[in-house]
Formats: C-alpha cells, structure tokens, sequence
C-alpha cells in the first residue's frame, strides 16, 4: 500500500549507511517522508510497495548496479522521478544514466543543503510532469467531447431541415411551379453537400483523436466491390456510365474495416463518377503480387493537372474544373488516405489529362 | 364519412415533430405530438392512436425500446401498429430490424429523415 503524504515520499537506496541515515535526517529535517534500502532488490521491493515519489539511487552497489534498477523503477513505478549519487564524480556515467531515465545526479561529497536544494527540484520538476499529463489528458477529453458535440449540433439542424424541405413538397409540390420546385432540389443538394462534409469531418476527427481503430476482420476484396457497386450504381445510371469489374480468382483476404473500406471504395467511384463525362467507363480491377494486393479504379474523365496530383489527398485541396457541377466536402480522398493508412496500406494516384485517372489502393500482404 | 385514423407522434426535437406533422396531415390524418416518452405514453392512454411513431430516443436504444415496451404493456398500446425513427444511420444487423422475443414489438424502424411517400406509403400499409 502507498504511504500517503502531502510533504513527498522518498527512497533512498545506497549500500552504505552512513549515507542512508544522512540522507533520511537531512530530508526528515525539510518534512519529507524517507524510507531507505540498502540493495536494489530491496529498494525495488519497497518502491514497488510503497510508490515513492522521488528516488535517491546510488550508481556503484555490489549486488545490482545503480542502472539497472533506475531502469526498473522508471518503468514500475508511474511518475517516479529519480536521481543518481554518484560517488565518483564521473560526468559520463552521470549522464548514461540520465538517459536511462534518471532526471538529476549528486555528486558525493555533498552536504544537507545541497541534498535538500536537488530534492526541492525533483518535486517541482515531478509536479510540472504530472500537471502537463493531467492538461493533456483534459485536452484530449475535450476534444473527444467536442466531436460528439459537433456531431449532434450540426446533423440534427440539417436532418430537421431536410424534413421540413419534404413536408414542403409533400403539401405544396403540386402548386408550385417548376421554378420553386427546383429551388427545393438545388437546397435538398447543398445540404446531401454540408451533410457529406460533417460526414467526413467526424470520420477524419475519429480517426485523428484515436477514437476510430478499424476492425481487424478478414475482408474478401470480391465481396466490398461487388457492394460497392451496387451502391454506386444508381449514380452511375443517372450520369449515363459504364463499369466494369475485373477482379483475379486467388486473391487474397485482407485484413480491416470492411465498412471503412466500402466507403474508400465508393468514395473513389464517387468523384471517377462526378468527373468522367457521360458515355464515359470506369474500371475497377483487383489482383495481387508478392507484396501487396491492390484494388485500382480508373475512369476516362478529364484528367488531373500533374502538378495539382500531389495535392488532391490534402484536406480542402479541390482541383478547379471547369464545368463542375459540384463541389465536393473537400475532404473525401482525405479520408481515403487515412483510412488506407490505419490499415497499414497506401493509396497513390496517377493521371492524364484529357484521358482519364487512376486510383490505386495497396494493402500490405 | 368515417372519422380520420390518429397518429402519435413522439420526438424531443419540436421542428422535427413539426416537418413529420405537416406530412401526416397532408395524408388525411389526425396527428397528436408528444415531445419525450413520458407524455407520449400518457397520450397513448388519453388518445388511443391508430398508430405510433417513436423517435429512438435521443442516444441509446435502450431508451426508445423502453418507451415501446411501456406502450406495449398500456392495453391501446398493445396491438397498435409502432413505427420507430433512427437518427443514426441504421446499419449491419439493424438495418433489417427484425423483432425478436425480448425486445418489444416494433413493426418497422425507418431513418431520419424521412422521405413524405415512403412515410405515408408505410403508414397506410399498418393501418391497413
């Protein structure tokens, strides 16, 4: 069981005892609370226990080296904060163990005074530590908070707002002329639009705090395209494209995030889609070699600059194009890129203008 | 001339209520609005509906099924044809709710929002 105390545990851990019982009174003086051993194992025995605050470790023991039980004690004990009594005043071994983990060394000879003056720093400095992780931690909550605050305040107001759109044309459609009625659609476009870009922002949010960890289940390549297809399908209907699958007999399962993979998938089909004119096709295949098994999706659209290629994963990057109905979140291949990156894959691109893109999606094997 | 069928319609968001209102009217129907599930198992007693629309209540499916089996056990509520409205998209297992020995009897779930024809379409359907 801890001790507890407002004035700091310490541990002294040196064979000699002269040191010991010099240390323990010096600190005792400043109202410190002080427990000693005179071996590491002991030492460790008792720091284990007790869950000192601060560690004075002397380097040069018989049994266990200094180091090796700042190593164990900074890796045992949470927020421990140690510091090493060298005997030999040597600056090397002094820092070797600083970067073991030690935060301060005390030369001996040293007197109360100079004992007291490093203990003094090891608290602050052991309070600054513990002070910045709690802000962090905090931070951290906030943010989580804030997505689902964001989450809730931004989709409820536009699925509010796409009900009333339908409860307009559910009482008024047939009245109004088709003037108004396009109004209505052009709004009901601009909010499928804003719903995306909260869609998209909550997802790369997730994934950025940590919340979002893809599933580690076997995903069968086949089975997401066929899926994805069939979602994508009715928008390529509507934009008068053709789509083609190819996808090779013995290719592996992945392992991931289904889901997230469907949503890459239809992500890409999406935007080969919103950029390939009518009469145009777009193509999936999927296979593998010894290193990666790829999905790649490739349209006959217009083409991305080359220059403009090695941003369009950037957030908010959107290619100028010209005829282009609508403007996309800004944030979709973003997404893509992180979803590829949670599952250790990559996604690369390459493009002609005036002839067409392809994406290509790699998982590890 | 018989007397219009009555809907229930329970929801915490009142602009929601409102949109779902103004549909099931355009439909011919006698709609009643409760905003949290209390009062919407009072109007269940008060109003005997035809037919009840639930939000799933705010966060957790907990909430919206405890409000249907509070419905469920109300003799008017009993046999009365219950629709439930999901906020969250509704996927995987969901997505084909199928009601099962525990859970209380729910006869379709659908997303928010709406579409007007499926909503009426579905209503008529229940009602029969």
């Amino acid at each position: 069981m801890a001790v507890n105390t407002d004035k700091g545990l310490i541990l002294i851990i040196d064979d000699e005892e002269s040191i010991r019982d010099g240390c323990k009174q010096a600190l005792e003086k400043s109202g410190h609370v002080v427990l000693t051993a005179e071996n590491g194992k002991e030492g460790i025995r008792i720091a284990r226990e007790s869950k000192p605050e601060i560690a004075f470790v002397d380097l040069k023991m018989p049994s266990m080296s200094g180091m090796e039980i700042i190593d164990i004690l900074s890796r045992d004990i949470p927020d421990i904060v140690s510091i090493v009594i060298t005997g030999y005043a040597s600056i090397v071994s002094a820092v070797e163990s600083m970067k073991k983990g030690a935060y301060d060394y005390l030369p001996k000879p040293f007197t109360p005074d100079q004992l007291r003056a490093v203990a003094k720093r090891a608290f602050e400095h052991r309070n600054l530590k513990m002070e910045t992780r709690m802000l962090r931690d905090e931070k951290e909550q906030m943010e989580k908070n804030f997505i689902t605050f964001v989450s809730h305040e931004m989709r409820s107001p536009l699925l509010v707002i796409e009900q009333y759109l339908e409860a307009l044309r559910a009482v008024a459609g047939r009245c109004l002329d088709k003037n108004a009625n396009d109004i209505i659609e052009r709004c009901n476009k601009r909010i499928q639009g804003l719903k995306a870009l909260v869609e998209h922002w909550l997802d790369i949010s997730h994934i950025e705090s940590g919340i979002f960890e893809p599933e580690k289940n076997p995903v069968d390549i086949s089975g997401i395209i066929t899926r994805s297809v069939e979602e994508i399908a009715p928008l390529y209907h509507i934009r008068e494209l053709s789509i083609e699958t190819d996808v090779s007999d013995d290719i592996p399962e992945v392992t991931g995030d289904g889901e997230s993979l469907m949503r890459v998938l239809t992500n890409i089909m999406g935007n080969a889609a919103k950029y390939t004119p009518s009469g145009g096709k777009v193509s999936i295949r999927a296979g593998h070699d010894e290193y990666y098994v790829s999905i790649s999706i490739s349209d006959t659209g217009m083409g991305i600059p080359k220059e403009k290629l090695p941003f369009i994963f950037e957030p908010f990057y959107s290619v100028k194009r010209e005829g282009e109905e609508q403007k996309g979140s800004g944030l979709g291949l973003n997404f893509c890129r992180k979803i590829m990156e949670a599952h250790g894959g990559k996604i690369e691109v390459s493009s002609q203008v005036g002839k067409g893109t392809t994406f290509v999606l790699k998982f590890p094997k | 001339m018989t007397a219009r069928k009555k809907i229930l319609l329970i929801d915490d968001d009142r602009d929601f209520l409102m949109a779902t209102k103004i549909i099931l009217e355009s439909g011919g129907y006698e709609v009643f609005l409760a905003e949290d599930g209390k009062s919407g198992v009072e109007m269940v007693k008060s109003v005997s509906p035809d037919l009840t629309i639930t939000d799933m209540m705010m966060e957790t499916w907990g909430e919206g099924f405890a409000v249907v089996s509070k419905i469920r056990s109300i003799e008017a509520g009993k046999d009365m044809p219950l629709i439930m409205l999901s906020g969250v998209d509704l996927q995987g297992p969901y997505q084909s709710f199928e009601p099962s020995e525990e859970s209380p009897r729910v006869d379709l779930v659908l997303n928010k929002p709406v579409k007007a024809d499926d909503l009426l379409k579905h209503v008529k359907r229940l009602l029969g």
